[in-house]
């Protein structure tokens, strides 16, 4: 399994490719300072990490930041169940990454570039860890790694930046954003590895290059994880713009038919499977439909396995998610999260759902982060796509595992 | 005004201010306790808190204006505000003045709350806890009433619900549901040390 570019060159299989096949294969960086982030502007390149914001808006921010030196992040969190391209991608191209996250130091004359990677992922960090020890002596200096706490929220940019400072990864109020008041109060970028290691790309070979690949008019390559009911499920480099049906496709199909695909993550949305297969991945044509690309998880749900009880299952972890900071987040999702509880377990009961109905309106905007706002959208995507299968729900509570 | 009508209303004044401020604190710690039912909501408890509060300033004014300007005790304006500076029951009236000191600072910071921050607040309120046993003390201590029947039932039933009061809330742990799901939460996304 190769790629189109981040994911191009050696066989992934083979592990972590060396800073002197690196830097043979792709030659060295030749964009840097204004002018690549001129050229970031003008690639169309948003970050990867779910928020898809668009780099370049988010670098000139940072560097009219007058306010202190910069601190650069790179996101290896990766805190999405379902999610692994991150940890693949460090895994296997962690030059890339660090090419990128040092581009950015240089860019906007950072003091400090933090690398934070979920703890868990050791096979990532390893890779990390030693491709670090490959790089010039000036740029190790400045870095060091932060171990990431496995809990959803602890790749939330603010929570990420509370981690480094105050040792809690809980996310907290915004504005201001990292970009505007980070690590020790100093502007600090924080960006999801994968964003990085396409900027690493795009300041050797320039933004017209970044927009030649992607089809039905959107720009570039992104990664990607089909899970689910798919034969091959796994990371995908795919050209952006590339339908859910082709990178099933790529993935082998599906081991059968499907109901229901989950579009974005836990934060995404369930689209029926008619629908789905002819939805772009593409943040910006993903979002005129009203759904999220997130972290670009494209979770198949076989037709024989019930959506129903996927989704009480997904809304307890989302539940348990919640920091308990905030009563809105903390108590909402408890109480959406025990009536889909009682709907999988005791059958369909049309006074639960009309209780779900009006809750769901209730919760949104109401917590400091955005939990849940994601949570909550994801539930009524749910409602909407499952529909008859809440009203006709069994008493069968299948634990089915994810 | 006649010197015996100031004299009685300091006495009188005085009285109100000490049932006024027991309700305040005893409210004060209700709310803490997030006390509801269905006809009594949480923002009755701080409203009636917020409000019996100001009105026992008004009362606690009139029970120092007229003690002072009583021509009988030549207190002098400086007892107001300089504790033990009055030459009768020096101890006693110095307490009235401490207690009085410390609800000024209560009440100014809660007028004040959003341009100090709720931390300051806080931290302010507290003082409620040394205001009022304090306010007691001094009208045991310096009350012309304080042997006389109704005035010690009055002080037991006012130290009685404040008692009451207080035991129920160190009985009841938190008072926030979502302190411990917190601090759970904080624990297990704190940062182990870097290897």
């Amino acid at each position: 399994m190769t790629g189109l570019r981040l994911l191009a060159g050696p066989d992934l299989a083979s592990g972590a490719e060396s800073d002197a096949n690196h830097s043979r294969r792709l030659g060295a960086p030749k964009l840097s300072g204004r002018a690549l982030i001129e050229a970031l502007a003008s690639s169309g390149l948003t970050g990867r990490g779910g928020g898809s914001f668009p780099v370049g808006t988010k670098w000139r921010a940072v560097a009219a930041a007058s306010k202190g030196s910069p601190v650069v992040v790179v996101n290896g969190a990766e805190g999405e169940p379902q999610s692994h391209k991150d940890r693949v991608l460090m895994s296997t191209r962690p030059h890339l990454v660090l090419d990128g996250a040092f581009l950015a130091a240089h860019t906007l004359r950072a003091r400090e570039v933090i690398v934070y990677i979920g703890e868990e992922h050791r096979a990532a960090r390893a890779a990390m860890d030693r491709a670090l020890a490959e790089r010039t002596e000036s740029e190790r200096r400045i870095a060091r790694m932060v171990g990431a706490p496995q809990r959803y929220v602890a790749g939330e940019s603010r929570a990420a930046v509370h981690l480094i400072e105050a040792g809690v990864a809980t996310p907290t109020t915004a504005p201001p954003r990292s970009h505007e008041r980070g690590v020790a109060g100093a502007p600090t970028l924080v960006q999801n590895v994968e964003t990085l290691a396409h900027v690493a790309l795009i300041a050797r070979y320039g933004d017209a290059w970044f927009r030649s690949a992607g089809r039905r008019g959107a720009a570039g390559t992104l990664l990607i994880t089909v899970a689910g009911g798919v034969k091959r499920p796994g990371v995908l480099e795919v050209e952006a713009g590339t339908t859910i049906e082709e990178a099933v496709a790529m993935a082998d199909g599906p081991s059968g038919p499907a109901s229901a695909v989950l579009i974005g993550g836990y934060f995404g949305a369930w689209v029926a499977a008619a629908k789905a297969w002819e939805l772009p991945l593409d943040a910006a044509a993903l979002k005129t439909e009203g759904f999220n690309l997130g972290c670009g998880v494209v979770g198949v749900l076989p037709a024989g396995r019930c959506g129903v009880c996927d989704t009480a299952r997904i809304m307890r972890y989302l539940a348990e998610e919640s920091s308990a900071q905030c009563g809105p987040c903390f108590f909402g999702l408890r109480a959406l999260s025990d009536a889909c509880s009682r709907i999988a377990e005791r059958g369909a009961n049309r006074d639960e759902i009309a209780r779900l109905k009006r809750w769901v309106v209730e919760v949104p905007g109401r917590g400091a982060c955005r939990h849940p706002d994601g949570a909550v959208m994801f539930l009524r995507s749910a409602l909407a796509t499952f529909a008859d299968e809440f009203a006709a729900h069994p008493a069968h509570w299948r634990q089915q595992p994810a | 005004m006649s010197d015996t009508l100031l004299w009685y209303t300091t006495r009188g004044a005085g009285a109100v201010s000490l049932i006024l401020l027991s309700g305040v604190v005893v409210l004060g710690v209700l709310s803490a306790l997030r006390v509801q039912s269905a006809g009594w909501p949480k923002f009755l408890t701080t409203g009636l808190h917020r409000n019996i509060a100001l009105m026992a300033m008004v009362f606690l004014a009139l029970h120092i204006v007229t003690a002072i300007v009583d021509p009988f005790t030549h207190l002098g304006w400086l007892t107001a505000v300089v504790p033990f500076s009055s030459y009768y029951r020096t101890l006693w009236l110095g307490l009235g003045t401490i207690a009085f000191e410390l609800l000024v600072a209560i009440v100014a910071t809660s007028l004040v709350r959003g341009l100090i921050g709720q931390g300051a607040w806080r931290a302010v309120h507290w003082l409620a806890y040394a205001s009022w046993p304090v306010a007691v003390i001094h009208g045991f201590g310096t009350g012309t009433d304080a042997l006389s029947g109704w005035f010690m039932v009055l002080s037991i039933v006012c130290v009685g619900s404040v008692a009451v009061a207080v035991v129920y809330r160190l009985g009841q742990g938190s008072a926030d549901p979502l302190a411990s799901a917190r601090s759970d939460f904080r624990a297990r996304v704190a940062r182990r040390p870097d290897r």
